[in-house]
């Protein structure tokens, strides 16, 4: 345990060194949420949509932060640094199980300011409210770290790994209700692309962030739902597992 | 050298579809009511929008190579070519512009199926136009990476400048809806390159039959950016490329 401990802040303290990296992430989200939300409530009556963006943003925010684990692990594995990380007096399991958890947990810093935003813009949830978004956040901010890990001890260039991150952020961001309702994505399936509705329903983005909005928005559509929890949960174990997999046994090869 | 990504290529590839099938299909039913008020079909819009967006990454992607090179030492091996520095970088830049047409190519092709011509001469000098655009774009991706000269900090920028640039212009949405939002917003909006390339792009096709400037001021204002960031870019590659630092 105090290995993983010595490994996540390790990774704390390289989270602060990127502090350039957080305010250009920050200014992403902002971008976001004071351009596109502000514009596309000019131009929708179906929802408020600088309300309903709000939770997404939180969870787009984790989502961001929670991947930039990967990109240091990226850098790592080009410029040979995982020699010494692996030369510690730890199991390879004891450093792949510390790393992802910083992963996740750094995404936890981050986005709490994005999450306090949308207690000040919507309303404060109850302290078993609270309790719920923070834990199913966790996770999926684990479940993350994972996939970032994943791919960044896969790709051998710092291109390849740019360009599958895009890759992964749209096919996630695009295919939840992270901007949109997910009664509009349904509309996909009349058009044959109904697998993409599927994912977008199990996606752990569209779960994250309309649990949120299930707490905030006070409206009849979004309702709380302990499969949310699961779904997140599920999605967590898996990459977490393939991330610690994939960290202890690729790296060894490079 | 762009041919030897065909990885990112590929990924690319599947980038501009999520971007047209999911965004643009969801978003054109979540928006159909103001696209009719405007007289625009928002699908169209969008993915006439989405091309100059994927134009604009493929060509900043030359800052990438230009790190790539510096940390591989490739860097080292072109200032021994025989030709000037400023020779080099305005090939590059040139080279840059091209290739990301050259990319941008097939998915030209299918855009255009999706969107139909009205008029063959319209759409030549929106090609044109679009051509100064990525060459433009391309002088400002090696200004960028010559002046920081570190890949970390090159990423984070061309992350803080998509995210403006981007959404600042009317590549996702007509200026009408950026003026009711915040008339700051329209204002830098028209003097945003991305608007100039996006608009001339839907004028050339028919998807918008007028533009909100003259077809003249839209070439203009790119020639002006092309011409501006190719020449800074030259100062700065000539300057800067030699004494290491790299990071």
């Amino acid at each position: 345990m105090k290995a993983i401990l010595r490994v996540v802040e390790y990774d704390f303290t390289n989270f602060f060194r990127y502090r350039w990296f957080i305010v250009g992430l920050i200014t992403m989200n902002l971008a976001d949420l004071f351009i596109s939300a502000i514009v596309f409530t000019q131009m929708t009556n179906i929802v408020n949509y600088f309300r309903f963006f709000a939770p997404g943003l939180a969870v787009v925010g984790l989502f961001a932060s929670a991947f930039m684990i990967g990109r240091e692990i990226n850098m790592e594995v080009r410029r040979e640094i995982h020699h010494y990380l692996l030369s510690l007096p730890m199991t390879r399991t004891q450093l792949a199980i510390g790393r992802v958890l910083a992963g996740g947990l750094r995404g936890m810093l981050y986005m709490t300011p994005l999450l306090m935003t949308n207690f000040i813009v919507l309303r404060f949830p109850n302290p078993s409210q609270l309790l719920l978004i923070l834990l199913t956040l966790l996770l999926l901010a684990i479940g993350i770290s994972g996939v970032s890990i994943s791919i960044a001890v896969s790709t051998t260039s710092f291109e390849k790994f740019v360009t599958a991150r895009g890759v992964v952020y749209y096919m996630f961001f695009f295919c939840s209700s992270v901007f949109y309702p997910l009664s509009i994505i349904q509309v996909l399936a009349t058009r044959g692309l109904g697998p993409l509705v599927t994912f977008a329903q199990i996606n752990p983005l569209t779960n994250g962030s309309d649990l949120i909005r299930s707490f905030l928005l006070d409206s009849p559509e979004y309702a709380f739902s302990p499969v949310m929890i699961l779904d997140v949960a599920i999605f967590s174990l898996i990459f977490a597992s393939l991330a610690i997999f994939a960290y202890s046994r690729i790296l060894q090869r490079h | 050298m762009f041919i030897q990504y065909k990885f990112l290529l590929i990924m690319r590839g599947i980038w501009f579809v999520a971007q047209v099938a999911l965004f643009g299909l969801v978003v054109n039913r979540m928006v159909q009511e103001a696209a009719t008020e405007v007289g625009i079909s928002y699908f169209q819009y969008y993915v006439a929008g989405v091309t100059i967006i994927t134009l604009y990454s493929t060509a900043m992607f030359i800052g990438y190579d230009i790190f790539e090179e510096a940390e591989h030492g490739v860097f080292e091996y072109l200032l021994t070519l025989p030709v000037s520095r400023r020779e080099l970088v305005l090939g590059r830049s040139i080279g840059g512009g091209l290739r990301s047409f050259i990319y941008v190519g097939p998915l030209l092709v299918v855009v255009l199926l999706i969107l139909g011509v009205s008029n063959p001469l319209y759409l030549l000098v929106a090609l044109a136009a679009m051509f100064l655009f990525a060459f433009g774009v391309s002088g400002m991706s090696i200004t960028l990476a010559v002046a920081m000269k570190s890949g970390d900090k090159y990423d984070i920028l061309i992350g803080v400048l998509d995210a403006l640039i981007v959404r600042l212009s009317t590549t996702m949405y007509p200026t009408v809806y950026m003026e009711r939002a915040l008339p700051a917003y329209a204002t830098i909006a028209n003097f945003n390159p991305l608007t100039y390339a996006a608009d001339l792009f839907r004028w050339g096709t028919g998807v918008e039959g007028t533009l909100q400037f003259s077809p003249l001021t839209g070439v203009l204002g790119l020639f002006i950016f092309f011409f501006a960031f190719t020449f800074i870019g030259v100062v700065f590659y000539e300057r800067r490329l030699e004494g290491g630092s790299w990071q």
